[in-house]
């Protein structure tokens, strides 16, 4: 599937869509070959695996793509007939429900010969991956990110971190059979900076007014960001994005259609089963996301210090003190010039929505804007109420209109 | 050998049944009132069974309490728990089942049964979909008896899907599809199907063995029991002495330590 | 009243009366250190000249408090920890230590912070890969921060020997808790299930050495007793938190002992010693190392659904209760493995979801009674 420069340009959405999907026939194929594949987690350093060439998958994206394509209910029905409280986080139950059918209608993967788990993303991914490997008696293979109540990430936490990650180059070496190469680890961390900062300058452009983008196209980039970061192919296609951005927004162009009278933060994970119910009514209100915390997350930055690539680690949205994670709001509302925020109490992250409401606080004494916060989920379809959602909408957006027409006077 | 009268009281949450059985073999009396623990319902319905059998309580050689008000009952001589019960009273009605589905007006809980024994069970989460309460609010939201939520239900063409854990939500999505005008029929049996798949959930944990029978007043609900088959892919049996299988019980339960004390 | 009864009492009424040890102690001019669930370092407390407090949340307060902070999802033991903090109950602590072993413990630390900044929150992050030097490494040199905190807070240093010394302490206190788990076994209708709980929590709010001799002469009282036949079933207790005296009052009522515990707040704290080494701070992280059979500390293996098994097998337990902290996730998460584990033992078990803030015990009472009748 490479692409000539010289045909009809393929846009950025068609070949980020294809490098997603490219990953898991990608996977495949490896374990058609006899290769050991691992399903692991989102935040998980790409840098191990790529370096290695070793080929995984990864649970939490398929969850979500299960759950907008209409198997959360099923999946989840499915975990909790196994014992699993219907309280646990929904990528988890509907995971381990495919893990014990081994297939679905809606996105199959192959299955695991190890699992991957990092823990800046929370605790619950290691008892998730604690269940896996126990049940299909795999190797886990554990990267260790210590909660940091602190701002900043101290050197202890990084070697630590460093030394399993070392550690876990050789466990991974073990079971793969596969060998490590400095060589190559540093030309995938130069290709990973490169995707990063690309990222980072396409999410940028949220910033313009009107801004070329609709918000919740980032929703859909993002696992390329997140998982195939290490190859050229991500690079390229975040650049291709982030000129299509600057050239619509030079035409003041963009993929969000219709008047953007009012930009907000969207906080928390996509509602993945009711996307077109969450995106619709900020549609009808003529409102744009031009703010989430993936915008800025997923970049991740580092120099050829490796406990400074550890640290871009310590600093992802959910393993960072509620001060760094309002600031991180705060920061990326006021550089995107939001109007409101639209937050989601989000019944499968406790770690996000628990804090979430002191940030929210934050927020609006910082920002000075309306929030408004709804319930949902990331992945089971009954935590949901679009009644609810569209009432909450509205009286944000009412807000809104009176604070536009405040400032005008 | 004098008859043995026992009387099994299921004071339930929603509702009271009262069953006499004669030598625990042949059911003598059996009333129901249609409220539960803490209203008149209790003893209104056991002074009924034992009108009809022309007895008085203290001809009674055992009383048993069993449901959510069983503490409560001052006459009775022993109280179980309503599990305890249906497990009795099914294995009585259906010698042959292993699994027993009862929905409740608070709970929901699926028995496994070995030999007649109770060996394992689960009951419902805190949350109330998935139980009776669950089914009277819904029914109350769309103007319709309790009662009449199969009928509903069993005419619909197109079920509209209500997803929601949570009763409020529930309820809000029902408020939504009546706005939007949907058939009710449909939407009650959307809420059939719902209340299905939540036991359903249940059923899986202790699996689904036959003989499945459903006990509880939501077993004379069709539409769910309909559903319930589908979801769980084995066909359940339902007596028509259902809503009275925990009374049942316990007026046998009530026989079996008479026996044991001859 | 008999000797043993009286004892009892005084154990119940410590273990009830949180916020009257903290009053009682700071009284006397005791600095005191909160410690939150589920694992703290004490000895370095202890070694600091100061008392620490074992704090599992409240029963006695509605969450009003916290509900600004916390949404209804999060386990009420994080909640309830919290809510005794924005209440100010906790007021007179000199610092408390939140460890992050969960989720919500995680945002119990960030909520205390923003919500209680009177009471000094020391942070506390163990090493989930506990078991691999760097691990190892990295506690010990955590534990020597929070060392350097809490002799700011004391005003006295902490000495190796010091430590060495409030590290034996504990072990003995430890190895004085397990001898109680078998009395109380031995003892069931001397000892209730209630009383063993207070017992067991009540040793948290006090000073370790003062309460081993409470305990070693309770049990002495006990053994001086003729052992009687058990009536009713023994059972085995799991979960992170068994001290609802509602909850246990119902085991009482069905007639069932506890044989034994695998619950966060009981056995997990005293079923492992901290093993010798020369340098105190390390012997401490390989304590976290050598911990099994807990749902906050990483194990691929999960060892916790055979190790209950066993401990019934080996006390003559004929069931399992898990008893489930609503909303605790990692709790959540141990279950259905544990219950694969016991039916393949034939070891009847049934879970139970609980709530410090539950006030209608219907349906646990259903479940007990007939878990009772099941065991017959």
């Amino acid at each position: 599937m490479s692409q000539n420069p010289q045909e009809t340009p393929v846009p950025a959405k068609t070949l980020l869509a294809n490098l997603a999907a490219n990953a898991y026939s990608d996977a495949w194929e490896a374990k058609k070959r006899g290769e050991k594949v691992g399903w692991c987690a989102s935040n998980f350093p790409q840098e191990l695996t790529t370096t290695l060439g070793v080929k995984v998958v990864y649970p939490e994206n398929q969850a979500a793509a299960i759950a907008a394509k209409g198997g959360g209910l099923g999946h989840c029905e499915h975990a909790e007939g196994l014992g699993y409280s219907n309280d646990i986080c929904a990528y988890a139950r509907i995971n381990l429900a495919f893990m014990d059918r081994q297939s679905c209608e809606e996105m199959n993967m192959p299955m695991p010969d190890f699992v991957l788990c990092c823990n800046n993303i929370c605790n619950c991914m290691i008892k998730w991956y604690e269940s896996i490997s126990r049940e299909l008696n795999i190797p886990f293979i554990l990267l260790d990110v210590p909660y940091n109540s602190e701002f900043e990430t101290d050197d202890d936490t990084l070697e630590y971190m460093w030394a399993q990650f070392q550690y876990a180059v050789k466990q991974l070496e073990e079971i793969t059979g596969k060998k490590w190469s400095e060589k190559r680890f540093k030309e995938v961390r130069d290709i990973s900076l490169r995707t990063s900062r690309a990222w980072l300058k396409a999410a940028g452009y949220c910033q313009c007014e009107p801004s070329p983008l609709n918000g919740f196209d980032l929703f859909n980039h993002m696992a390329v960001a997140v998982c195939a970061r290490g190859t050229v192919e991500a690079a390229e296609a975040f650049e291709k994005l982030a000129e299509e951005y600057a050239q619509a927004a030079k035409e003041g162009a963009s993929t969000y259609k219709g008047e953007q009278k009012f930009r907000i933060l969207f906080e928390g994970i996509a509602c993945w089963p009711y996307l077109r119910a969450t995106s619709a009514p900020l549609k009808e209100n003529g409102v744009n996301v031009t703010a989430t915390v993936y915008a800025t997350a997923f970049g991740f930055l580092y120099d050829d210090n490796p406990l400074s690539m550890m640290r871009a680690y310590t600093h992802v949205p959910n393993a960072i003190s509620v001060e760094r994670a309002a600031r991180m709001r705060i920061d990326v509302g006021r550089r995107n010039k939001i109007d409101g925020a639209v937050i989601h109490n989000n019944r499968s992250c406790k770690l996000w929505s628990g804090i979430m409401p002191e940030i929210d606080r934050r927020i609006q004494a910082e920002l000075k804007i309306p929030t408004v916060t709804f319930d949902g989920d990331q992945a089971d379809p009954r935590n949901f109420s679009e009644e609810q959602y569209k009432t909450r909408i509205q009286a944000l957006v009412e807000v809104m209109t009176e604070n536009k027409k405040g400032k005008k006077q | 050998m004098p008859v043995l009268l026992t009387l099994g009281a299921d004071l339930g949450s929603t509702a009271s049944k009262c069953v006499i059985m004669q030598d625990g073999r042949k059911i003598a009396a059996q009333t129901t009132i249609p409220v539960g623990a803490g209203t008149s319902g209790p003893s209104r319905a056991i002074a009924e069974s034992l009108a009809a059998c022309g007895k008085n309580l203290a001809d009674m050689h055992m009383v048993c309490a069993t449901g959510y008000g069983r503490h409560s009952m001052t006459d009775a001589h022993m109280e179980v728990s309503e599990l305890s019960c249906h497990a009795r009273g099914a294995f009585f009605l259906f010698p042959k089942a292993r699994t027993v589905i009862d929905i409740g007006g608070q709970d929901a809980k699926v028995l496994r049964l070995s030999g007649g024994r109770l060996n394992n069970f689960v009951m419902n989460d805190k949350c109330a979909a998935g139980t009776g309460r669950f089914l009277e609010v819904m029914a109350k939201v769309l103007e319709v008896e309790t009662a009449d939520l199969a009928e509903w239900g069993a005419q619909s063409t197109a079920p509209v899907s209500i997803s929601s854990t949570c009763t409020v939500f529930a309820e809000s999505e029902v408020i939504s599809h009546l706005a939007v005008a949907a058939d009710r029929r449909d939407i009650i049996a959307g809420i059939h199907k719902s209340v299905a798949h939540r036991v359903a959930g249940l059923v899986r944990r202790v699996g689904a063995e036959p003989l499945v029978i459903m006990t509880g007043g939501v077993a004379r609900n069709a539409g769910v029991r309909l559903e319930l088959e589908a979801a769980i892919a084995t066909p359940i049996s339902v007596s028509p002495l259902a809503q009275f299988n925990g009374a049942l019980g316990a007026a046998l339960l009530a026989h079996d330590r008479l026996l044991q004390q001859l | 009243m008999s000797g043993i009864e009286a004892k009892l009492q005084r154990f119940a009424a410590i273990a009830d009366d949180l916020e009257g040890q903290l009053k009682k102690y700071t009284d006397q001019g005791v600095k005191v250190i909160g410690c939150m669930p589920v694992y703290t370092p004490q000895e370095l407390v202890h070694a600091a000249g100061m008392l620490p407090l074992s704090i599992w949340g409240s029963e006695k307060y509605e969450l009003i408090e916290a509900k600004k902070y916390f949404p209804a999802y999060i386990s009420s033991l994080a909640q309830s920890c919290l809510e005794l903090g924005l209440r100010g109950r906790l007021d007179r602590l000199a610092g408390v230590i939140i460890p992050v072993l969960s989720d919500a413990l995680k945002c119990l630390s960030q909520n205390w912070k923003a919500g209680v900044p009177q009471v000094r929150h020391i942070q506390l992050v163990h090493p989930q890969n506990r078991r691999i030097e760097p691990g190892i490494v990295f506690l010990s040199k955590q534990y020597k921060k929070i060392a350097g905190v809490l002799e700011d807070i004391a005003g006295a240093p902490i000495t190796p020997a010091g430590l060495k010394k409030a590290i034996h302490v504990f072990n003995e206190h430890r190895a004085v808790m397990r001898e109680f788990t078998a009395v109380a076994a031995d003892y069931p209708h001397l000892i209730s299930p209630l009383a063993r709980n207070a017992v067991i929590k009540s040793g948290g709010l006090m000073p370790r050495a003062e309460h081993a001799r409470m305990v070693r002469e309770l049990m002495a009282e006990c053994r001086a007793e003729p052992k009687e036949p058990w009536k009713g079933r023994k059972v085995v207790l799991t979960g992170m938190l068994a001290d609802s005296p509602s909850m246990l009052r119902i085991l009482t009522d069905y007639k069932l002992a506890v044989a034994g515990d695998d619950v966060g707040q009981e056995s997990r704290q005293f079923r492992t010693d901290v093993p010798d080494d020369p340098d105190p701070y390390r012997a401490l992280a390989l304590q976290w190392a050598n911990i099994e059979g807990c749902s906050v500390a990483f194990d691929p293996e999960r060892k916790r659904g055979r190790m209950v098994a066993d401990l019934a097998a080996r006390t003559g337990a004929s069931g399992v209760i898990y008893l489930l902290t609503k909303f605790c996730d990692p709790e959540e998460f141990d279950y259905p493995i544990m219950k694969k584990e016991f039916d393949r033992a034939g070891l009847p078990s049934v879970l139970i979801e609980i709530d410090q803030q539950m006030r209608n015990y219907a349906q646990p009472r259903t479940a007990v009674q007939t878990f009772a009748d099941m065991l017959g």
